[in-house]
């Protein structure tokens, strides 16, 4: 029998909205899968094309980027950055061999608790759709 | 018992090659090979690309001649997109190619071939290398180092790149010409010049006379030539028609975009590398070596046997002083390093007439180009031989299919008869030793692969 | 002591040893004081007896290996593997070696498809593809340090001769080479104004400069809007004080890799891009952006799925 498939979903979340909107989820006990990684960042304006591709090929069958609403980013315009960003990563996953479902950007404020728990579990149900990362376990040769 | 000799890798060429050779049970050749072991499948990883974009790839076919694949290139985009380059254009990138010849030649005769000849064809290997001649000479050796380095220099300092070039654009060219630079180029050429007429004495009395034994029967077969000409029958390199010469010194003159109704590309299974023959001739292809049948060659030997007289005034000395001694189309397949340093000699002459020429400094550099859908065929004289490029492009100007007859290929056909010619003629009853293999290797050498 | 140098070429052009050549007058003394040992462009080392029944490639010991060129078939990896177990420091000589260079762009297609298309163009006899005593070629190009451990990488297509020489000499000093860290932007005397076009237009007109004057009066030829990848790519061409391409005003394709070892050129310029407000989608095969550095798994075949749509 084939082994269940316990995807993993690596989430670059903004210090001040993402990060604590999941926070505050946690206080609220409100549940979501457990199939979430996040990674704290300042802003979801410094995430680079690179390190999501580097999340999946080192194996993470979604990335998500969570950064705050348009208009109250707290570095001014890192979200629009970010967003500018989504738009090239969307169209660039299948050059490198990913389906671009596997990828997601969502704005979101600190007080969206439930917010963040119904969007990590879409990721999640569009994720175990796609199924395992089809590199996963394959040498992608990326960073040595 | 039968058993092959293997000579690899094939050694002072340029390329990637392997001969090997069948003896029979009494030690005498039976089959010979010259395999070319890899492909890098241009014809597939163009096609999609913006055409423009092509001559900057197309250079990486090979670092000894990417000016000519560059220029090749960019003439097949302009026959694409329908453009033609101002004549400032035009002279620009005909000064950048035949001084791109000037220092291949350099490089071919004194570092790859000479050892062969001024250290001896059995002179241990250790020794037999152009580490070898700056031991022995070192004084030559410096002036070769010196020129060899102002050929480059001088593209370098003009065009921005000597090796993988990117100044010749469709349409034209990137950049023009000042004055100044006009004035150093003058003056390099001029001394390149000076080495040219040296080299030509030199490698004349110093070094083949002295091999008059081997110079006219060492891999020696019988073929017809591909080269280019101008409508009054003189050498060119940059343009003109294909010239494709029978044996037998009859000849037809073709425009380059008629490649296709004569030249075919025959494929043996046991080489990457096509071998082209004219199949113009209506005889079939073989490589027999007392019936060839298609068989022709192209490169120096073939340009000086084709042309009827070359239009600079020490070059066309030379090539009478040579008809007189081998006739017309010689033969001889050493007599391609004798032709090489006949082209030095143009190359450098016909460099000082391009820069004499007032429009050379002009401003009208580059036509506006507009891609679109089109095909085109591009060539130039390579050092190797005639080189041509055809692409089609769709509407937004990007390739849809190419196809490429480089230079070498012409010549993988006679090397391989060369080959067998040499390997037959030295190897007697199982008796072979360094010296005789490197001889064989000279017969292929002398093509300059 | 005796420096022992070997070198070889595998899936390449022979630039880089051209361009080790070009070191001109300069390479003399340096051919003084190495002794070659493996270096097949210029002197007739051969891999084994010609009459030996072996065909293990054998290569004389050597203090230090150069190697132009990826890996595309089965016997290139042999020579590779051969230069590594006699090499004490094995270079990468070449983007080819270090990132695939151009003949990675094949990565975009499946292999056999790319033979397939060598084999039938108009002019070539119907045939299948050699295949008796034509080393089979691998399913992609590869770097040199996805084959083998590589100590030292020296990109450029091809490296330029004063930085051949600077390693050489350091090497026969004792010394490491440092690596490069500096972008082609980094070494680009260019102007730059802060004002960029919001589109990217294709090389098919000039750049705007004055040919009276030296590049530093023109202004970035990104700026001009022109697909310029100095910011992406490894400086070490300019050695005049500007880099080669804009010498001849043509702008930048990336010919000595990305800067750091592992980046991605695509990703990085095409990033750059997006956070000047310029719009990507105005550039036409932004795949090229790889035509150098398509080893490592960067470029491969589409997806059928998607190639059909």
């Amino acid at each position: 029998m084939r082994p269940e498939h316990k995807p993993k979903i690596i989430a670059f979340c903004c210090n001040w909205c993402g990060y604590a909107a999941a926070d505050l989820a946690g206080i609220q006990r409100i549940q979501y899968p457990d199939s979430l990684r996040i990674i704290r960042v300042m802003c979801s304006g410094m995430v680079h094309p690179e390190m999501v591709l580097h999340a999946l090929n080192k194996g993470a069958d979604g990335v998500m980027i969570i950064g705050c609403q348009l208009g109250e980013c707290h570095y001014i315009d890192g979200n629009e950055k970010a967003m500018a960003r989504a738009e090239l990563i969307d169209e660039l996953l299948e050059d490198f061999g990913f389906e671009n479902d596997r990828f997601l950007i969502t704005r979101l404020s600190s007080s969206e608790s439930e917010q963040f728990a119904r969007t990590v579990g879409t990721m999640h149900k569009r994720v175990l759709e796609l199924g395992p990362n089809p590199n996963s376990n394959q040498d992608n040769g990326d960073t040595p | 018992m039968n058993t092959t000799i293997s000579i690899e890798p094939l050694t002072r060429i340029e390329g990637h090659a392997r001969i090997s050779i069948d003896l029979d049970e009494a030690g005498n050749v039976a089959d010979s090979r010259l395999h070319i072991l890899s492909l890098r499948g241009f014809e597939q990883f163009i096609c999609g690309r913006p055409a423009e974009e092509i001559p900057r790839i197309v250079t990486r076919i090979c670092g000894i001649c990417p000016w000519m694949h560059h220029l090749a290139s960019v003439k097949a985009v302009d026959a694409c997109f329908g453009v033609k380059p101002p004549p400032t254009g035009a002279l620009l990138r005909e000064l950048c190619q035949v001084m791109a010849h000037i220092n291949d030649k350099i490089l071919h005769f004194f570092f790859l071939a000479a050892p062969d000849f001024i250290l001896g064809p059995d002179a241990d290997y250790s020794v037999r290398s152009i580490m070898g001649i700056v031991r022995a000479d070192p004084e030559l050796a410096n002036r070769v180092a010196a020129m060899r380095k102002l050929g480059q220099q001088l593209l370098e300092e003009f065009a921005g790149r000597a090796i993988h070039p990117v100044a010749g654009v469709s349409g034209g060219f990137s950049k023009p010409m000042t004055k100044e630079e006009r004035q150093r180029l003058q003056q390099g050429c001029r001394t390149l010049l000076e080495f040219a007429v040296f080299a030509l004495t030199y490698g004349r009395d110093e070094v083949l006379n002295k091999y008059q034994n081997i110079l006219q029967t060492l891999g020696r077969i019988e073929t017809g030539f591909l080269g280019t000409v101008d409508t009054n029958g003189a050498m060119r390199l940059y343009d003109g028609d294909l010239r494709l010469m029978k044996a037998d010194g009859s000849f037809t003159d073709f425009a380059p975009e008629q490649y296709k109704e004569h030249i075919k590309e025959h494929v043996e299974n046991w080489s990457y590398g096509k071998m082209p023959w004219a199949d113009s001739w209506q005889e079939g292809f073989s490589m027999d070596l007392d019936r060839p049948r298609g068989i022709y060659r192209t490169n120096t030997l073939a340009r000086i046997n084709i042309c009827d007289h070359i239009s600079t005034p020490i070059a066309q000395e030379a090539l009478e002083e040579f008809r007189d001694l081998f006739g017309r189309p010689a033969q001889g397949t050493l007599l391609y390093h004798w032709a090489r340093l006949i082209e030095l000699v143009y190359t450098c002459e016909r460099s000082l007439e391009l820069l004499a020429d007032d429009r050379i400094t002009g401003d009208m550099i580059r036509h506006n180009v507009q891609p679109g859908a089109g095909r085109g065929v591009g060539h130039v004289e390579a050092p190797r031989g005639t080189l041509i490029h055809e692409y089609t492009t769709d509407e937004n100007g990007c390739i849809t299919s190419a196809n490429m007859i480089v230079g070498t290929t012409h010549n993988l056909a006679p090397m391989n008869m060369s080959v067998r010619q040499a390997a037959t003629d030295l190897i007697k009853n199982g008796h072979y030793d360094e010296g005789i293999l490197n001889r064989i290797e000279m017969a292929v050498r002398a093509y300059d692969p | 002591m005796n420096i022992r140098l070997a070198a070889e070429s595998l899936h390449s052009c022979s630039g880089c040893e051209i361009s080790l050549l070009n070191i001109g007058e300069a390479l003399i003394p340096l051919l003084n004081r190495l002794q070659l040992v493996h270096l097949p462009l210029l002197m007739d080392h051969k891999y084994s007896d010609p009459a030996g029944s072996e065909t293990e490639i054998s290569i004389p010991k050597a203090e230090i290996g150069l190697v132009s060129g990826g890996v595309a078939n089965t016997h290139q990896l042999q020579v590779l593997e051969a230069m590594r177990k006699s090499c004490t420091t094995l270079v990468a000589l070449g983007t080819c070696g270090t990132h695939g260079g151009i003949p990675a762009m094949i990565n975009e297609w499946p292999m056999a498809d790319a033979l397939q298309t060598v084999f039938s163009t108009v002019t070539t006899e119907p045939v299948d593809v050699p295949n008796q005593d034509t080393p089979p070629m691998l399913d992609r190009v590869y770097s040199l340090d996805e084959k083998t451990d590589v100590d030292i990488f020296l990109p450029g297509c091809p490296p330029d001769p004063t930085i051949i020489a600077r390693v050489l000499e350091d090497f026969l000093d004792g010394l490491t080479p440092e690596p490069v860290t500096k972008s082609v932007c980094d070494t680009c005397p260019t102007r730059r104004t802060g004002k960029s076009e919001r589109k990217l237009l294709r090389f098919t007109a000039n750049a705007r400069f004055d040919s009276n004057e030296s590049t530093a009066s023109m202004q970035c030829l990104l700026e001009q809007g022109f697909l310029c990848m100095g910011p992406v790519t490894a400086g070490g061409c300019g050695h005049q004080g500007e880099p080669a391409c804009i010498r001849a005003r043509v702008p930048c394709r990336g010919c000595y890799g990305p800067v750091r070892h592992q980046d991605n050129q695509m990703l990085g310029m095409l990033n750059g891009l997006v956070s000047q407000g310029i719009d990507f989608k105005t550039i036409i095969d932004r795949k090229s952006m790889l035509r150098f550095s398509g080893a490592h798994g960067r470029l491969r075949p589409l997806k059928e799925k998607k190639r059909a749509s």
